[in-house]
């Protein structure tokens, strides 16, 4: 057993590794010696903000499919991204592009935080519990949601003004060149919350892959449990989403690329193991992004394009039998 | 229902900014015939076909895959179409509607077929978890598409079928949606093989109805019917999940009984959100796409509480049941 | 444990009706009866998946929903046929969790011996180290028992343990049964289709017909013909096999 716990351990470690040259990378590449503590300045709250969105994504992505039972979900089926959008596109709609709402300030990301914590906590707490503890219905819920929330925001895009519709684009699009350092710190508080509130559920996890009765028998309070999670990994995805836009479908493919390296069920190596993919992908691409396409590409198209594809790898090569 | 349709068909056309009255029609007003004919007419056309072909799209996808959640908004069959629309343009930045046309509806076949394909391999077809792939498939097509369009420029033409609006039918640019009456149709004439498609694989060999043709010949009509209303008229989301929901609970599975009941109400029920669209903030129009959002969610999440607290229970019962015959697919 | 008029209703439809009785310890106890008879739901009921809307259930003294829940998983043992795993979870890491209630994710060097001795009691040694989805329904049901085994409870509620296994991995299941009660000194209750593997392996059963119980007690007093048709509704035959009252319908 022991020689298994090092495999992981190495393996964790090899992550660290690659993540850290791949954090260097992008920090250090191409840095002109003069302007050096400027580019550290503008470059250091984007590599915090992928830093805590590929942590947030990776841990809340792989909760996620353990509560479901099921690897090939991600929490972009909670809703966040339509929230998101919603949120932005009415603010612009209602108190126009200029306001401080709308432009990338600390208010409107504890705006985002705040209105994504009521919604977790009223349909995946509230709700939930109304359900008697059937996760798939409520998600089932969260999805009607998800498609009201995007009709009523492409109804007003419409008929919105193209002028503020450009502006409105440019904020719904997941990137990290406008992140905001003081809306970093707002979201290391959030996480550190969250993590202190979910911190004697996290042993549990384990438990959980064996199934609702199975928990039951080994006397883990099975719906308590996951709805406490499932409000976590709703309030996590939030923060990831208000801090860089739109990215839960990174989950998908971090999630399932550390569930194949590690090739075991224990949280504590697969989530970390998560986070570290993820941000070795966040790192790398953000460097390719800046230094070969010059911006001329976007870090999201890297991530839809190739969760569409692995998604639908994942789909077509099916459950194994 | 067919009466009420009518009568309600008669007010819409009567709605608008001009004034249209029979009186004047009748004594030879030729401005007042020619908005009939350009713009109150397809607009009626388009409605009725949209609601009826929506409807039954749901219809036939629900009997065929036997579950009750799956429908074009949560298959995939709308995002795939939306995906094909966008190919086209970007193929070719001129693209005729025909070319849309033929684009949009070879890729929602393709993408249902991909769902459907996965959903026979799934080990575990819960009745929820199979939607919930679907949707999450629709994101995944949904994200491509939004990139795409961002990276091409093309977001404002892209609202335009990610929103569904009759504002914009007028004659000469809407006949696509006429497609539609013929799937009706052969969706009609075979609508005894779907039921018995719908009843499992075994069963139709038993009765001698070739399983794959009759299911993925459904699925293309479905694909089709979906295909037509998003070039033309773009997106309405819920129609083929709570129209058929609602029929079938008050109607029964036989598919000969539901379908016309399915296509009549799926009708009234886009004409009755269009006239309330046209009417709150007259002589403006709020599309189509948000009173149906807001009403269907309100009916879904009334249906999937109702089913909650009516059904939950005798699942759980059945599934005890069912598990000693090996029935329930999860438990393997 | 005592069960004192558990009742249970899905929207005014009565499935359990006033019933009561006592498990008898340290023996097998069989839950018979036809479909929907609420024997299953009896079960669930007592292994604590389902609420009950009316009754008490004493367990060792004390109301079953007072326990603490990681205290009762030392004492009770539950095994559902809903045992999907997404996962990849090896033999050994299933019995493993066994130990969970005890010490939560870390093994003490006592945890790591009775995991062994589970394993090697259930011959899984040569598949311990397989994944749990790589296993035959037979080897996978082995290894639930062996986690139930390491769990090390005085209880232990089986759930129709021989569905979906042929007739010679659903009698060494039996066999089994047999072997945790009289040589591990557990108590065993299991719902079984099968009234002749009642018959044959416990040492009570327990009857229910529409929700209540038609009839508790020996083996030899509930294996006769007129209980049985009066309960099934079909003719019986009771044939003596090996000392035991083995039944025949038609």
């Amino acid at each position: 057993m022991t020689s298994k716990k090092n495999v992981y351990f190495k393996k964790l470690l090899f992550l660290v590794v690659l993540a850290c040259c791949a954090a260097a990378l992008y920090q250090f590449t191409d840095v002109d010696i003069n302007f050096f503590s400027f580019a550290m300045r503008i470059r250091g709250p984007r590599l915090a903000a992928m830093f805590l969105a590929s942590f947030c994504v990776g841990v809340a992505s792989i909760l996620f499919q353990t509560i479901i039972n099921n690897v090939i979900v991600t929490p972009c089926l909670l809703g966040m991204n339509a929230l998101y959008v919603l949120i932005h596109t009415s603010v612009v709609f209602l108190i126009g592009s200029g306001s401080k709402l709308s432009v990338n300030s600390p208010i409107s990301f504890v705006v985002d935080l705040l209105s994504m914590a009521v919604v977790a906590v009223l349909i995946y707490g509230y709700l939930f519990q109304k359900a008697g503890g059937n996760i798939l219905y409520i998600l089932l819920v969260g999805s009607v949601l998800t498609t009201l929330f995007s009709s009523i925001s492409t109804t007003m895009q419409r008929m919105m003004d193209p002028n503020e519709f450009d502006q409105l684009q440019n904020s719904l699009i997941a990137s990290f060149e406008r992140v905001n350092a003081d809306a970093i710190w707002i979201a290391v508080m959030a996480i550190l919350i969250l993590v202190v509130w979910l911190w004697r559920q996290f042993p549990l996890l384990d438990v959980l892959v064996l199934g609702k009765h199975q928990a039951i028998n080994l006397g883990v309070d099975y719906e308590k449990v996951s709805r406490k999670m499932l409000v976590g990994v709703t309030i996590l995805i939030g923060i990831a989403t208000a801090l860089v836009g739109p990215i839960s479908f990174l989950g998908l493919i971090i999630a399932n690329l550390s569930r194949q390296l590690f090739k075991t069920y224990q949280h504590r190596y697969l989530t970390f193991g998560a986070a570290l993919v993820g941000m070795v992908i966040l790192f790398a691409g953000q460097t390719l992004v800046e230094q070969v396409f010059h911006f001329g590409a976007n870090i999201n198209a890297f991530i839809n394009i190739g969760g569409g594809a692995y998604f639908l790898y994942l789909l077509l090569r099916g459950e194994k039998q | 229902m067919t009466s009420l349709l009518l009568l309600v068909s008669c007010i819409s056309v009567s709605i608008g900014v001009l004034d249209v009255n029979l009186s004047a029609m009748a004594s030879g007003n030729l401005d007042q015939i020619e908005i009939l004919l350009v713009s109150r007419l397809p607009r009626l056309l388009a409605v009725l076909c949209t609601g009826a072909g929506m409807s039954v799209a749901g219809l036939i996808m629900q009997q065929l895959c036997r579950n009750k959640f799956v429908s074009p908004t949560t298959s995939a069959t709308i995002s795939s179409a939306q995906l094909g629309l966008l190919l086209a343009i970007l193929v070719f930045p001129q693209a005729t509607l025909k070319e849309k046309t033929f684009f949009a509806f070879t890729m929602s076949i393709a993408g249902t077929y991909v769902f459907v394909l996965f959903m026979q391999r799934l080990k575990c077809k819960d009745i929820i978890m199979v939607p919930l792939v679907g949707i999450m498939f629709g994101n995944a097509l949904g994200g491509i598409t939004s990139f795409l369009a961002y990276k091409y420029n093309l977001m404002q033409a892209m609202n335009s079928f990610l929103v569904g609006d009759f504002s914009l039918v007028l004659k000469g640019n809407y006949e696509i949606v006429f497609l539609i009456l013929p799937l009706l149709v052969i969706a009609f004439s075979f609508a005894n093989h779907f039921n018995i498609v719908g009843l499992g694989e075994d069963f139709a060999k038993n009765l001698g109805v070739p399983y794959t043709v009759v299911l993925f010949g459904g699925l293309s009509i479905a694909a089709l019917i979906t295909a037509s209303v998003v070039v033309t008229i773009g997106t309405i989301p819920y129609l083929g999940l709570v129209v058929p929901n609602l029929i079938t609970i008050l109607k029964g599975d036989k598919l000969k009984n539901s379908l016309i009941d399915t296509a009549l109400f799926g009708a009234l029920f886009v004409l009755i959100c269009d006239i309330v669209g046209r009417l709150v903030i007259f002589p403006y129009e709020i599309p189509v796409n948000l009173i149906v959002g807001v009403i269907g969610s309100v009916v879904f999440l009334g249906i999937i509480f109702w089913k909650l607290s009516s059904h939950v229970p005798s699942v759980h019962t059945r599934s005890a049941q069912t598990t000693t015959k090996g029935g329930c697919g999860c438990d393997q | 444990m005592k069960i004192q008029g558990l009742k249970k209703a899905y929207h005014r439809e009565v499935v359990v009706d006033d019933v009561s009785f006592e498990i008898p310890e340290g023996k097998v106890l069989s839950l018979i009866g036809p479909n929907g008879a609420g024997k299953s739901t009896v079960m669930n009921i007592i292994s604590r998946l389902l609420p009950l809307d009316d009754g008490k259930i004493l367990f060792q003294g004390k109301e079953l929903h007072q326990w603490k829940r990681q205290e009762l998983a030392k004492k009770l043992a539950i095994l559902t046929q809903s045992n999907h795993i997404a996962m990849k979870l090896s033999v050994w890491d299933l019995v493993a969790f066994g130990r969970f209630p005890y010490s939560g994710n870390h093994l003490t060097v006592e945890d790591t011996k009775m995991i062994q001795q589970a394993i090697d009691y259930m011959e899984l040694g040569d598949l311990a180290h397989k994944f749990i989805d790589e296993l035959s329904g037979g080897q996978r049901q082995r290894a639930y028992i062996a986690m139930v085994i390491a769990q090390d409870t005085d209880y232990v509620l089986l759930d129709e343990p021989t569905n979906n296994l042929d007739i010679y991995h659903a009698t060494n299941m039996m066999k089994m049964v047999r072997r945790l009660c009289d040589e591990l000194n557990k108590t065993v209750v299991l719902v079984l289709h099968d009234i002749n593997y009642a018959a044959f392996y416990s040492d009570y059963i327990c009857a229910f017909v529409d929700g209540k119980i038609a009839k508790f007690g020996t083996v030899e007093e509930v294996m006769n013909k007129k209980t049985l048709s009066d309960i099934y509704h079909v003719e019986f035959e009771i044939m003596n096999v090996a000392n035991k009252p083995l039944s025949v319908y038609y």
